[in-house]
């Protein structure tokens, strides 16, 4: 089942309150701008990811929103408090960091008790620790040490020892990247249930488009420091805002062209495959450049309505099935195939070009 | 039974080098220390005498006093003034790490013979202190209590140990995983107690190499005391020197030493078994198994 073209929101998050803001967050290290400039707004409860190639800035909005780093401008305001010379230890957000950072002198249970046994008085440490070690199903391993533990179970006690304290953000720093696959699709499902459970909000930091879709109700994409696109996974998905995301973003093929006119929600577009109409982003100017995306689900082998002939230049093995790249003309174009045809053969294909999306080119 | 040889094999020719260098002069100072001196020559009649003049006699339980006194007090001042230059270098840019290293060590190559003779000039009675006190108008006259007092000694044994110290915690600290740090301070630790439960017990292994190593190397320093402590200069180990020398009391002098050596040892076995009950060491250690 694709996600339709022009998808409505799948959760309203906007109708929560507001809880964390960020308004023209700057910050530089030496002369580049690590972050340039971003606005972002966490309503409660909402799972929120900063989803971003390596470099991107995504981890040092995380870092400033806890704390580690000052910002070179902009604000951040948490349930209406500045945030601005507050030190990490007087926020009311925990971190999960990637490489866990649990202190190798302490066991589980005085790991996931740190942040309680410092406020003085708090009552019933014991029973707290407990349940934050029975939320992550590690409640059997509080009297170990850290070293004694596997990836994936360390990556659960630094979760309980997070969340402990009650915070009323989490902010998770790329937590499952260390594990292997199968720890990484088992820990997503938990981690999103807990967030469910626990109804605190999650601002989560990954490069991995497959979990950002996973987890997210909200998805920000990054480029150099600033927000390419601000959107649930479905949209994003289906109405790329510009090359850069539509690439980021699952698989497609890409097709440059020229807009010969542009509507509110459509536009025709010149490209290689001749002239073609689609949904497209608001705001194309006529005459200039933009990117036709073209999904693999939505081509298909035999003729379409819009038909099309080619050569089978690769073919995939991906599982169930294949995924086959058919070159027409000047171009590559991607489709699934249950039976993948022959390297070499000549095909027909086809695809429905009103189910295809114009978006701006920002190269 | 297998003949392979495994990679620990490797360690067997050195370690029987440094057991039998240092278990034979031990068998020989006991054999000494049981024998009697006959006008000028050491014969092997048996004669408890030497042990018990050790265990009665003032003196020598004093000096042994002194040099584990001396050993612990220099190895707890250097802990304490070189704990933050560790800490500061750990956090220093690479390049500046070099450098670091180098002016740490410098005075360590200059000799100690040639240390003693400038520690002289700096603290004596017309020496660079005394005149920028006098210059100043600070003091009257200059102060006597710089040079040949135990504060002397005391100052010097300081000043030259201070680099083991600063060096072996340096390591440590390096070890210590700056994220560890920032997650405590996430978790709600000012920068205070972050230390106190974080830093300073992943950095007790470091610690504790450098107080093993300035105490047993100020415990049985020789040349600082009689050449800067002035009266109160005399030294155990100053004592076993003129015992095997001038005195030519050998049973005396093995007797003493291992008297020292002994109490030395104890103490810091005491010190290895309490620090390894710390959970810091423990963590530290046990994971580079």
């Amino acid at each position: 089942m694709l996600p339709p073209a022009a998808a409505p929101r799948a959760t309203p998050p906007e109708a929560s309150p507001l809880m964390l803001s960020v308004r023209g967050l700057v910050k530089r290290y030496g002369k580049a701008p690590a972050v340039d400039g971003v606005d972002l707004d966490v309503p409660e409860r909402a799972f929120m990811t900063l989803l971003g190639p390596s470099g991107c800035g995504k981890t040092t909005i995380l870092r400033t929103i806890a704390g580690f780093e000052t910002p070179d401008a902009g604000d951040l305001v948490l349930d209406g408090v500045g945030l601005t010379g507050i030190p990490p230890e007087r926020r009311p957000v925990n971190t999960v960091f990637q490489s866990y950072a649990l202190f190798p002198h302490l066991t589980v249970a005085e790991n996931v008790a740190f942040s309680l046994r410092l406020r003085r008085g708090v009552p019933d440490v014991e029973t707290r620790v407990g349940r934050a070690l029975d939320a992550v199903h590690m409640a059997a391993f509080g009297a170990r040490y850290p070293h004694q533990l596997s990836g994936g179970q360390q990556q659960r006690v630094a979760v309980a020892r997070a969340i402990v304290a009650e915070p009323r953000l989490l902010l998770l720093d790329e937590p499952l990247s260390a594990l292997d696959r199968k720890m990484r699709a088992h820990l997503q499902v938990e981690l999103k249930d807990l967030q469910r459970r626990l109804g605190i909000a999650f601002v989560y930091v990954t490069h991995d488009q497959e979990e950002a879709f996973a987890l997210s109700d909200v998805v920000v994409v990054m480029k150099d420091g600033r927000i390419a696109q601000k959107a649930d996974p479905a949209t994003l998905y289906a109405r790329p805002a510009s090359r850069f995301v539509a690439d980021f973003i699952g698989e497609a093929t890409l097709l440059d062209g020229r807009v010969l006119a542009a509507g509110p929600a459509s536009a025709t577009i010149d490209t290689a495959l001749g002239v073609v109409e689609a949904p497209s982003i608001d705001g194309l100017a006529v005459g200039a450049p933009a990117v036709l995306v073209i999904r693999p689900e939505i081509v298909h082998p035999g003729p379409g309505r819009l038909t099309l002939q080619g050569t089978v230049v690769r073919a995939v093995f991906q599982g169930e099935r294949s995924m086959v790249g058919v070159r027409v003309g000047s171009c590559e174009m991607l489709l699934p195939a249950v039976t993948a045809p022959a390297v070499g053969e000549t095909v027909t294909i086809g695809l429905d070009p009103a189910r295809c999306f114009v978006t701006g080119d920002d190269r | 039974m297998s003949l392979a040889l495994g990679r620990r094999h490797l360690a067997i020719p050195v370690a029987l080098f440094v057991g039998l260098g240092a278990l034979a002069p031990l068998c020989v100072l006991v054999v000494f220390s049981v024998f009697t001196v006959d006008d000028f020559d050491l014969v092997p009649d048996l004669s408890g005498r030497a042990w018990a003049e050790l265990v009665t006699s003032g003196t020598y339980r004093h000096l042994i006093g002194k040099a584990l006194l001396s050993g612990a007090a220099t190895a707890v001042i250097t802990a304490i003034i070189g704990y933050p230059v560790a800490l500061a270098l750990a956090r220093l840019p690479t390049a500046w790490k070099g450098v670091a290293v180098v002016v740490l060590l410098t005075p360590l190559y200059t000799g100690e013979i040639v240390r003693i003779y400038a520690w002289r000039l700096v603290l004596g009675a017309e020496g660079l202190v005394n005149a920028v006190l006098e210059g100043l108008g600070l003091v009257d006259e200059p102060l006597k209590v710089l040079l040949f007092t135990p504060f002397t000694t005391g100052l010097v044994l300081t000043y030259n140990n201070l680099p083991f110290m600063v060096l072996s915690i340096w390591v440590s600290a390096e070890m210590v995983d700056r994220r560890l740090i920032e997650a405590a301070r996430d978790l709600g630790a000012r920068p205070i107690e972050a230390f106190f439960k974080v830093v300073l017990p992943l950095t007790t292994p470091g610690l504790a190499a450098g107080i093993f190593a300035v105490f047993a190397l100020a415990a049985g320093e020789m040349l600082t005391p009689s050449l800067l402590g002035g009266t109160a200069g005399a030294t155990a180990m100053a004592m076993i020197d003129s015992l095997f020398g001038t005195a030519y009391d050998w049973p005396m002098a093995s007797a003493l030493a291992l008297g020292l050596l002994a109490a030395l040892f104890g103490c810091a076995s005491l010190a290895a078994f309490l620090i390894l009950r710390l959970k810091g060491a423990r963590a530290v250690l046990g994971r580079a198994r």
